[in-house]
C-alpha cells in the first residue's frame, strides 16, 4: 500500500504507462482486500453498490438538503479592519458604513465648495489685485465687495451642508469680531480656530480618523484648510479674506512656519488618536498589499495574485522533445482516442500538447487547451493543469463560449487551497452560464475584496438560491450541484458536497471524475470506508485516474490506523490489556509514515490514553 | 528540537512541534512551493483553560520554520484564539470560517492570510477533487 502512493505521487515520467498500469492492479488487489474485509458490510450503502437504490437514496437526500435551507444567517457582513485596508477600498470605495456617511458629506461639500466658479474667478481676482497692493493697506471696503456679491449664489450651497455646528462653531464668535486689520493677531485667532478644526475633525468617530491616517496627511491638512475657508465665509467674510492675504500673499513672517507648527499639532493630535486605537494601519494596507494583492517586495519567489486572488501561474511549459509532434500524428484526435480507451494520461497529455503546438486546437481554439488541463489535473499534475485551464478558459471567453472549463479550473484551485481564486472562478462561470440570475452587487463587489470567509458566505446564497429556483422547476443541473459540492469543500463542509456530488452523479452516473469527488469528500469528511466504494466505481470507469488511485492511499493509510485504534480501543473498554501485537502494527505503521513522535506514542512507558491519538486527528 | 517548541499546559504543543517536524520533513523544493503558496508569517496567540497566553510563529515567508514566542520581526497576521479551537481547528472538527464567525478566532493583520491558516495546520495529506 505504502509503495501504491508514493509510486502515485511520483511516477516515473519516462515509462508512464506501465507505472500507471501497476498501480493500477495494486490497487484493484487493495481494494478487493478492503471490500472482503471487515469493513465490507458497510460498502453496501454506497451509492455504486446499487445504482437503483441509490437513486432513491439521492432523491431523498437532495429533497432534504433543498428544504433545510442554509443553515448561516445572512448577517455576517462585518468587514474586519484589516479589508478595510484593502487598496480597492481606499480608492474611491466606502470603507464601512459609518464613514460612507461622512465621505458623501465630504464630497458634497468639495463639489459645493468647487461649483461656484463664479466666485472662486471673483476670488482668484481679488487674490491677483491684492497681490499688486500692498497687504497691509488692504482695507476692509476693498473685500466688500466680492463677497457681497458672491453671498447671493453661496447662499444656498453654504448653510445647508456646513451648518458651522460641527467643524466651525467655535470659531464662529471669533471671527465674528469686527476686523480692525491687525494682521498677528489675526492670524493668532486662524491659528486658535484650525487647531478647533483639528481636534473636531480627529474626534470624529474612530473609523474616520483611521482614514484620514491612510490617507496622505497633507491631504487631511489641505481639506481642513478648505474647511475653515468655508466656515470662515458663512461668518465673517472680509475677515477671512484679509486673513486670508495676510497669510498668503504678505510678506510677515513666513507663513511656512506656522504651517510647520499645525502640521506638528495635527500629528500630534493624530499620533495620539493612533496609539488608542492600537492599530498600526499602514502596516495593515502594506501586509494587505504584499499579501493579498501582489508581492512587490524583494521577494520575487513568491507567488503573483490578480486582484480577484487568481494566482498568476504564467505560460503553460510545454514538454520537451514531444515525440509526438511529427507531422505523421493527428494529435488531437489520437489524444482524444487514447483518452476514450483508457490509455496513459501522460501519453494524451503529450498529444494534447502536441496538438496545441502544432496549432491543432479544436473547438473554438479552446477544446484542446481545456482538454489538457483537465487531463492533467486527473493525472495528478495540478499546477501544469491550472495553467493548461487558465488558457483554455481564456480562450473560450474570446471565443464566444463562456463558462467552459471554470468549473475544472475552480476545482484545480480549490485543491491547491487557493479558496479566493475557486470563489472568484465560481463567481464567474455562474455569471456567464446564468446570466439572468439574480447577483448582489455586493457580492461581486466582495469577490475583489473581501476574504474568502466572507465570500464563500456571499456565493454559496447565490448558488443555493439558483439551485432551490431549479428545484422549484423540477429540473436539476449537475454543474450547478458541482459547484456548490465545490464551494461546500472548500469550507469544509464535506457532508454537503458529498449530498451535491451524489446529487449530480444522480444525473451523471458514468462520470468517473464525479465519482472521485464524491470519494474525496467522503474521505476528508472522515468516511474513508465509504470513499473507497467511490474510488472503486471512478477506478472501473477508468482505471488509469491517477488521482483516484492517489485519494486511495490517502484513504486507506488514515483507516487502516484508525481501524488499530478501534481494535485498542475496544480492548481498553473491556478492561483488558492491550494487545502488544496491535500496538506494534501500529508502531510500525507510524514508522513507515516517518511520524516518529506517533511512534513514541505507542511506546510501553508512554503509552498515556488513546484520547492522545483522538487529539492527533485519529477517529476511532 | 522539537520539545524547545513545547509549552507546558498546552494541547497544541503537540500539534505545533507536528506541525514543525513536517516543515523539517520537507525537501527544499516542497518547502519552496510552500513558501511561495502562502507567503506570509502567523503569529498564533493561544489562550488556554488557565487563561495562560502562549505564541508560536509559523514563517511561511522566509525559512519555513516554526518557533516559539513571538514573531521577529513582525508576524503578518497574529491569529489569537484558544488552545481548545486551535486543535479543533488542525483537526479539522472546527473550520476558519466558523470559528471566525463564532468569534473563536480573532485576527490581527492580514486576514486574507488568516484564512490560509487551515491548510498549514492540517498536515495530514488530503484526498483531492
Amino acid at each position: 500500500m505504502e509503495s501504491l502512493i508514493s509510486g502515485a505521487e511520483c511516477a516515473v515520467p519516462f515509462n508512464p504507462l506501465s507505472q500507471v498500469l501497476k498501480h493500477t492492479e495494486g490497487d484493484r488487489s487493495l481494494q478487493q482486500d478492503r471490500v472482503a474485509g471487515p469493513s465490507s458490510a458497510r460498502l453496501h450503502q454506497l451509492p455504486g453498490s446499487s445504482t437503483a437504490g441509490a437513486t432513491q437514496h439521492d432523491l431523498a437526500l437532495a429533497r432534504q438538503f433543498f428544504e433545510s435551507g442554509p443553515s448561516v444567517g445572512p448577517g455576517f457582513g462585518a468587514p474586519n479592519p484589516a479589508e478595510l485596508a484593502r487598496l480597492h477600498e481606499l480608492s474611491g470605495r466606502p470603507l464601512s458604513e459609518a464613514n460612507e456617511g461622512w465621505i458623501m458629506e465630504q464630497q458634497h461639500l468639495m463639489r459645493a465648495f468647487e461649483s461656484n466658479g463664479a466666485w472662486a474667478n471673483e476670488f482668484g481676482a481679488g487674490k491677483s489685485a491684492a497681490l499688486s497692493q500692498a497687504p497691509q493697506t488692504a482695507g476692509p471696503e476693498y473685500h466688500q465687495r466680492p463677497y457681497m456679491s458672491s453671498a447671493g449664489q453661496f447662499g444656498g450651497p453654504m448653510q445647508m451642508p456646513m451648518g458651522m455646528g460641527m467643524y466651525g462653531g467655535g470659531m464662529f464668535p471669533a471671527q465674528m469680531q469686527p476686523g480692525n486689520g491687525k494682521g498677528k493677531s489675526r492670524e493668532a485667532d486662524f491659528e486658535a480656530a484650525f487647531a478647533q478644526v483639528v481636534a473636531a475633525h480627529a474626534q470624529e468617530p474612530a473609523e474616520t480618523s483611521r482614514i484620514v491616517e491612510v490617507q496622505d496627511d497633507t491631504a487631511a491638512l489641505e481639506d481642513a484648510l478648505e474647511k475653515t475657508k468655508l466656515d470662515d465665509e458663512d461668518g465673517s467674510k472680509s475677515e477671512f479674506k484679509r486673513v486670508w492675504d495676510t497669510l498668503q500673499n504678505s510678506d510677515l513672517p513666513p507663513p511656512q512656519e506656522d504651517m510647520a507648527k499645525w502640521e506638528a499639532e495635527f500629528n500630534q493630535l493624530m499620533t495620539s488618536q493612533r496609539d488608542d486605537l492600537d492599530y498600526d494601519y499602514g502596516g495593515a494596507m502594506k501586509s494587505a498589499w504584499e499579501g493579498g494583492i501582489g508581492d512587490f517586495s524583494d521577494d520575487t519567489s513568491a507567488l503573483k495574485w490578480d486582484q480577484d486572488g487568481i494566482p498568476i501561474l504564467g505560460e503553460y511549459v510545454f514538454e520537451p522533445n514531444n515525440k509526438y509532434l511529427g507531422p505523421e500524428h493527428s494529435a488531437l484526435a489520437e489524444a482524444k482516442m487514447l483518452l476514450e480507451q483508457n490509455g496513459a494520461l501522460s501519453e494524451a497529455a503529450l498529444l494534447l500538447e502536441a496538438a496545441i503546438q502544432k496549432g491543432d486546437l479544436g473547438e473554438g481554439g479552446y477544446e484542446a487547451w481545456i482538454l489538457l488541463g483537465e487531463t492533467r489535473s486527473m493525472d495528478e499534475r495540478e499546477d501544469a493543469a491550472m495553467r493548461a485551464l487558465a488558457e483554455g478558459v481564456k480562450r473560450a471567453e474570446a471565443a464566444g463560449a463562456p463558462g467552459v472549463g471554470m468549473l475544472s479550473l475552480a476545482i484545480s484551485y480549490t485543491n491547491e487551497s487557493m479558496d479566493r481564486a475557486s470563489h472568484a472562478m465560481l463567481l464567474r462561470w455562474i455569471r456567464s452560464r446564468f446570466p439572468s440570475h439574480p447577483i448582489p452587487e455586493e457580492t461581486i463587489a466582495a469577490i475583489a475584496t473581501n476574504a474568502a470567509w466572507d465570500t464563500h458566505q456571499r456565493l454559496t446564497e447565490v448558488y443555493l438560491g439558483l439551485a432551490r429556483s431549479q428545484h422549484s422547476r423540477g429540473e436539476m443541473d449537475a454543474d450547478v450541484q458541482i459547484a456548490l459540492g465545490i464551494l461546500f469543500y472548500t469550507n469544509s463542509e464535506y457532508d454537503r458536497a458529498k449530498d451535491c456530488f451524489e446529487t449530480a452523479l444522480s444525473a451523471r452516473p458514468t462520470d468517473f471524475l464525479l465519482w472521485n469527488r464524491l470519494g474525496s469528500s467522503l474521505s476528508n469528511g472522515s468516511h474513508p470506508e465509504e470513499a473507497l466504494g467511490a474510488y472503486r466505481e471512478a477506478l472501473q470507469l477508468r482505471p488509469t485516474y491517477t488521482r483516484a488511485i492517489y485519494n486511495v492511499g490517502v484513504a486507506c493509510k488514515k483507516k487502516r490506523l484508525e481501524h488499530f485504534l478501534s481494535a485498542l480501543a475496544l480492548q481498553e473498554s473491556t478492561g483488558a490489556e492491550t494487545s502488544e501485537q496491535l500496538w506494534f502494527t501500529l508502531r510500525r505503521a507510524f514508522a513507515t509514515m516517518e511520524r516518529p513522535d506517533l511512534v513514541a506514542m505507542t511506546q510501553p512507558e508512554s503509552r498515556a490514553s488513546l484520547d492522545a491519538f483522538r487529539r492527533q486527528g485519529f477517529e476511532f | 528540537m522539537s520539545d524547545d517548541l513545547k509549552v507546558p499546559g498546552f494541547k497544541a504543543s503537540e500539534l505545533i512541534s507536528r506541525v514543525s517536524e513536517t516543515f523539517s520533513g520537507l525537501s527544499d523544493t516542497d518547502k519552496a512551493a510552500q513558501i511561495k503558496k502562502v507567503n506570509g508569517v502567523f503569529q498564533l496567540q493561544v489562550t488556554n483553560e488557565a487563561k495562560e497566553v502562549a505564541n508560536w510563529t509559523i514563517d511561511l515567508k522566509k525559512t519555513g520554520t516554526v518557533y516559539k514566542g513571538e514573531a521577529k520581526p513582525k508576524a503578518d497576521v497574529t491569529i489569537i484564539l484558544s488552545d481548545d479551537t486551535l486543535t479543533d481547528l488542525a483537526s479539522g472538527k472546527l473550520n476558519g470560517q466558523k470559528a471566525f464567525m463564532t468569534g473563536k478566532l480573532k485576527t490581527k493583520g492580514n486576514m486574507m492570510l488568516a484564512t490560509k491558516l487551515d491548510g498549514v495546520l492540517k498536515v495530514q495529506p488530503k484526498a483531492k477533487l
